[in-house]
């Protein structure tokens, strides 16, 4: 397909949907007639061109399809629900072409509130939020997830289900749950970008790479809350951690860690954007967790070389991130900044900490900063073997393959 | 007939596994894995991840009881595993010994009796 009609396709599937839904009511009905719609429009486009007011046409062809599938419905029951064709065809009609901004807005981020249900678990929340935000169709999630469409399906159907069940109307949420929705949502997008962030390579996907899709969602949803510290934050994050993408891995697809990476090959403009905006929302106050993974990752992204890194900054950085937000990854990440900043010992005093906590000691993220700190320590062979323990626990093929080549050099230097 | 075909090795045959040699070996596999997909034979091919991540379940007044694998005082454990579908036995064992890793290791083919996926 036609890369313009795509993206724009995919712009408007949240506004077209929210405006069918805030209309008609019925979740899981709507979403079937957008989907249809948006294929019509893929098929018809490119061939016939491109309509007046897109967004009218598909809202027109949506509130066809969904005339005709309760029309049908009604056929086979012979009865009842006549609410939705007892609405004059002519008022579908020409409601449809009312552009609102300020509806379209509120549709959009109710859908995205929508389908971040607290009654869905997280899988089901990402795919939901895929399809219908996103416009991916089933089989594309499914292959972007690495599970059969089959089963990609019935999380979705069971996910519609629970929110017809839940009868959710489609509206924001009450003050007192917006703050704790907008988490959810953001909490999806973050994961929608890891999943594309973490996958060796979009190159398998039929989807469209997973992060640029978390991006284009989260650029949406910063549109529609500039004011929003958080969604400003993530926003900035997954610009400045993409940016370093085309030097993440080498030409064997082998991972390259942050300090060996080839700056050159980082993308400029993403992390001059991602600064801006994280430039302009860090002084505004009310500072969380995404804001301060930005601010990390601009300091990263700044230093022209590894050496000129700012450790003492990201160090401060840290231990911000910790009080705000503590897990013990950030802890581990602290632990790599103490070493940068006080010296490697330091560094391996904090992690001696989070050894006890027997999940956290076994975790192949705390066995590799280990062996990175004794590398820098000079004990080579208790680096080597800590670079040994954490290629074994890893599931992840190019890191298994990196770290084992760490422990093997370090060994062959063994005297 | 279905045949599975799996590779065994223990921790000091990888880590004796020169660790610039993998870029080669991973093409030869792939060459190997996309050979036999082409002919429509190779069903799927699955590289396990390291037995430190193995773990052994059982089930105790219904729920399950999770210990640390491989199976008990096991010293060499799968590798990796392939699912065949063949003409002929003689078929199954001219492409286990076509396996890149053939001429290193073992490689153990059993016919596959029963199935239940879908997609089998």
């Amino acid at each position: 397909m036609d890369h313009g009609v795509e993206d724009l396709l995919r712009e408007l599937a949240p506004q077209v949907l929210g405006a069918l839904v805030r209309r008609y009511g019925v979740f899981d009905a709507c979403e079937d007639a957008v989907q249809e719609s948006l294929l019509a429009a893929a098929l018809q486009w490119p061939a016939e061109g491109m309509p007046d007011s897109p967004r009218g046409w598909l809202i027109t062809v949506a509130s066809r399809k969904l005339v005709d599938q309760v029309r049908s419905e009604q056929a086979r029951r012979r009865r009842e629900d006549r609410i939705a064709l007892a609405t004059p065809q002519a008022e579908l009609l020409s409601r449809a072409a009312d552009a609102d901004p300020g509806t379209d807005r509120d549709d959009s981020l109710a859908l995205l509130f929508l389908c971040c249900h607290p009654a869905l678990s997280a899988p089901s929340r990402i795919a939901l939020t895929l399809r219908a935000v996103g416009g991916l169709t089933t089989a594309q999630i499914a292959a972007a997830f690495l599970v059969p469409e089959a089963t990609m399906a019935q999380r979705i159907s069971r996910a519609k289900q629970t929110i017809k069940t839940s009868g959710t109307p489609l509206r924001m949420p009450e003050a007192a749950d917006h703050a704790e929705r907008l988490g959810a949502v953001l909490h999806v997008l973050y994961l929608i970008f890891n999943e594309g962030y973490t996958a060796t390579d979009g190159a398998d996907l039929t989807a469209p790479a997973l992060s640029a899709e978390a991006i284009r969602l989260t650029r949406m949803l910063h549109r529609l809350l500039p004011d929003d510290g958080e969604a400003a934050g993530l926003l900035a994050l997954m610009l400045l951690t993409d940016a370093r993408r085309p030097a993440r891995t080498g030409p064997d697809g082998d991972l390259v860690p942050l300090a060996e990476q080839e700056r050159g090959r980082w993308d400029r403009r993403l992390i001059a954007e991602g600064i801006e905006l994280i430039s302009q929302t860090l002084p505004r106050g009310q500072v969380g967790p995404y804001q301060l993974q930005a601010a990390i990752a601009a300091v990263h992204d700044e230093a022209e070389h590894v050496d000129a890194t700012d450790w003492p900054q990201i160090l401060v950085l840290y231990g911000l991130l910790e009080q705000v937000a503590p897990n013990p990854m950030v802890t581990l990440n602290r632990a790599v900044a103490v070493a940068m900043v006080h010296g490697p010992a330091a560094g391996l005093a904090l992690l001696a900490d989070l050894e006890s906590d027997r999940r956290m000691a076994r975790h192949h993220r705390l066995l590799s900063t280990r062996a990175h700190l004794l590398e820098l320590l000079g004990e080579h062979d208790g680096a080597a073997d800590a670079y040994r323990d954490a290629a074994r626990r890893t599931t992840s093929a190019p890191e298994r393959r990196h770290l084992a080549s760490r422990s093997a050099r370090l060994a062959a230097g063994r005297s | 007939m279905k045949y599975v075909a799996m590779i065994y090795g223990n921790q000091a045959k990888w880590d004796s596994f020169p660790a610039e040699a993998w870029p080669e070996a991973i093409a030869r596999q792939e060459a190997f894995n996309a050979k036999y997909r082409e002919t429509g034979e190779l069903l799927g091919a699955y590289g396990l991840a390291d037995a430190a991540n193995a773990k052994l379940v059982r089930r105790e007044g219904g729920a399950p009881a999770v210990t640390d694998g491989p199976y008990l005082e096991t010293k060499e454990y799968i590798a990796s595993f392939y699912l065949f579908d063949c003409e002929s036995e003689e078929r199954a064992q001219q492409i286990a010994a076509d396996m890149p890793f053939a001429d290193v290791e073992p490689v153990e083919l059993w016919p596959v009796l029963h199935g239940s996926a879908a997609d089998m």
